[in-house]
């Protein structure tokens, strides 16, 4: 067997919840994996299919959106969109032929650093599984 | 694609446009002009028929999207008012176009009639009438795409497999963005370098189609013109009818079906709710 | 208003597919395919759907432009033409026929590219003469 399988993350965070939780989770220094990249956005609503798209295209081989919770969206209901969207680009990667687990939406707030870790951890650990997305999109 | 048209829908049609066409516009009621097909040395092409215009040169087919020229009038000309003769598809595209202020309901009559049956089952169409219908009967729907009706059984290889084999075919001639009348963006995702790279034909990872199927998901109204036009011939409309489905099922919204259903994507959860929690 | 569908042939290759010109009161406003063309089917390549944007670019010439220390400056036809016959003679006796490239070009007529050939073969004297679609 070859060099192990590390899987690549790009995770959009948004400005006011979850990078901040992030934020706490390294000040606090918890154990976390190295696999994430994160992309801070004002609001998770701001993610458009076209970026998460894009974010598989250059190599991600798993996709995080995450935002606030229903309801305490610093703009109120930006996160509306994004609850409505992701399950559809979900379906259609399914579609495609592309495994829908690679997507995950998860509302994190500000004062979830613990949430945080095991999100991502158990995100790392379920796309370490399925393996590397060009087993799916053969270049 | 051909249908089996009566002479009798024809001759009822432009009975009804040449009705329209007489009454005076200044009463309201009348119109500036009719949007539908005309027929000139044996080709067909779109039409604005106007006061005094050969009738006989009316014709119902082959079908064009007839509601992006009537969108192209509206915004042109502020003041005009249109009829048009309209499909079942038509009239959705024109819900559709109407909600994002494309259209001017107010300013458009529609003369709907229904597809034959033949017509009904090459597009897989399970409406193939207008609600505002004033010649013709409903004919038997068509049957859905096998395709799509077995899609869920399809594993992930399988599905990668075929789309792979399908978007290997595209030219990207942007001909599916450029006919479909729901596509009226100035500024188009797909010509943004950033998201679909210059100079590459769809890649194994095929943005173009990916991104267009998202933009589609609330608005397509399976008229299929995306397909015809197609020069590869690929089903582009596979997906788009299985967005479809789960925009009814996730989000209870049919493009086409209620004028004052409000497009789900662009509009908070308390006026569309979603019915299940994040997608399987 | 004057609303018009033109049925013309795309110009950019020998597929010859037919397609609309629509314009309304005179200006170019769109392209449909002809659906009713037993080649074109009612598709188009990317060349065909965009065949229009060459029509009002600011880039067309509309005068004959002659390089004059090193800038471009307009020129009569008369002018253009003179000097054209006076350098292809002269490179012609100094270095031969062959030496003068001829390209072609699917955007002209088959009356241009057959003028174009007896220029070359008869008045120049060489077959160096090719098509633009192979650059």
């Amino acid at each position: 067997m070859g060099v192990e399988f590390e899987p690549r993350i790009i995770a959009f965070m948004c400005n006011w919840c979850t990078y901040a939780a992030a934020d706490t989770a390294g000040v606090s220094r918890m154990q976390q994996s190295l696999n994430v990249l994160p992309i801070r956005v004002m609001c998770s609503g701001r993610v458009s299919p076209e970026m998460v798209l894009r974010a598989f295209r250059a190599g991600a081989d798993g996709v995080l959106v995450m935002g606030c919770h229903i309801g305490d969206c610093h703009y109120s209901n930006g996160n509306h969109r994004t609850i409505k969207r992701m399950p559809l680009l979900r379906n259609l990667l399914g579609y495609t032929g592309i495994n829908p687990e690679r997507l995950e939406l998860q509302w994190v707030s500000g004062a979830e650093a613990p949430r945080f870790v095991e999100v991502t951890e158990a995100f790392i650990a379920k796309i370490r599984q399925l393996g590397p997305l060009s087993q799916e999109v053969m270049e | 694609m051909s249908g089996n048209a009566s002479e009798g829908t024809l001759e009822e049609i432009r009975k009804l446009v040449a009705e329209r066409l007489a009454l005076p516009v200044q009463a309201g009621m009348g119109v500036d002009g009719v949007v539908a097909l005309r027929a000139l040395n044996g080709n067909v092409a779109p039409h604005v028929f106007q006061k005094g215009d050969d009738l006989s040169e009316l014709v119902i087919e082959p079908k064009y999207p007839l509601m992006t020229l009537v969108s192209k009038l509206h915004k042109r000309f502020p003041q005009i008012r249109l009829g048009v003769v309209a499909r079942g598809c038509d009239e959705r595209a024109y819900i559709e176009m109407a909600k994002r202020n494309q259209i001017d309901p107010a300013r458009l009559t529609i003369i709907g009639f229904a597809c034959t049956a033949e017509e009904a089952q090459a597009c897989h169409c399970l409406e193939p009438y207008p609600k505002q219908l004033l010649v013709g009967a409903p004919p038997a729907p068509g049957q859905v795409n096998p395709l799509v009706a077995e899609y869920d059984a399809m594993t992930l290889v399988e599905r990668r497999a075929f789309w792979r084999k399908q978007f290997e075919k595209c030219i990207k001639c942007y001909g599916c963005r450029n006919i479909c009348p729901e596509c009226f963006c100035e500024a188009c995702a797909m010509e943004d370098k950033a998201w679909v790279e210059p100079g590459l034909l769809a890649p194994p990872f095929p943005m173009f189609h990916l991104i267009r199927a998202m933009h589609m998901a609330s608005r397509c109204v399976a008229c299929r013109e995306c397909e015809a036009a197609c020069p590869a011939h690929i089903p582009l409309t596979v997906l788009y009818d299985l967005l479809r489905r789960d925009m009814e099922s996730l989000l209870g919204y049919l493009p086409g079906a209620d004028m004052d259903a409000k497009p789900p994507l662009s509009v908070t959860l308390e006026e569309t709710p979603l019915r299940t929690e994040a997608g399987h | 208003m004057d609303y018009k569908n033109t049925l013309t042939t795309c110009v950019y290759c020998g597929a010859g597919c037919q397609i609309y010109v629509e314009t309304i009161d005179g200006q170019i406003t769109g392209v449909w395919p002809a659906k009713t063309h037993i080649i074109s089917e009612g598709k188009l390549c990317i060349k065909g759907w965009n065949v229009t944007e060459f029509v009002n670019s600011p880039d067309r010439l509309k005068t004959p432009l002659i390089r004059k220390e090193g800038q471009f400056v307009e020129a009569s036809w008369d002018e253009a033409l003179e000097l054209i016959a006076s350098k292809l003679g002269a490179i012609k006796n100094e270095s031969g026929p062959d030496s003068i490239g001829w390209l072609a070009s699917a955007k002209c007529t088959n009356e241009e590219n057959y003028l174009m050939n007896k220029l070359a073969r008869a008045v120049i004297g060489t077959n160096n003469i090719d098509h633009c679609a192979r650059l």
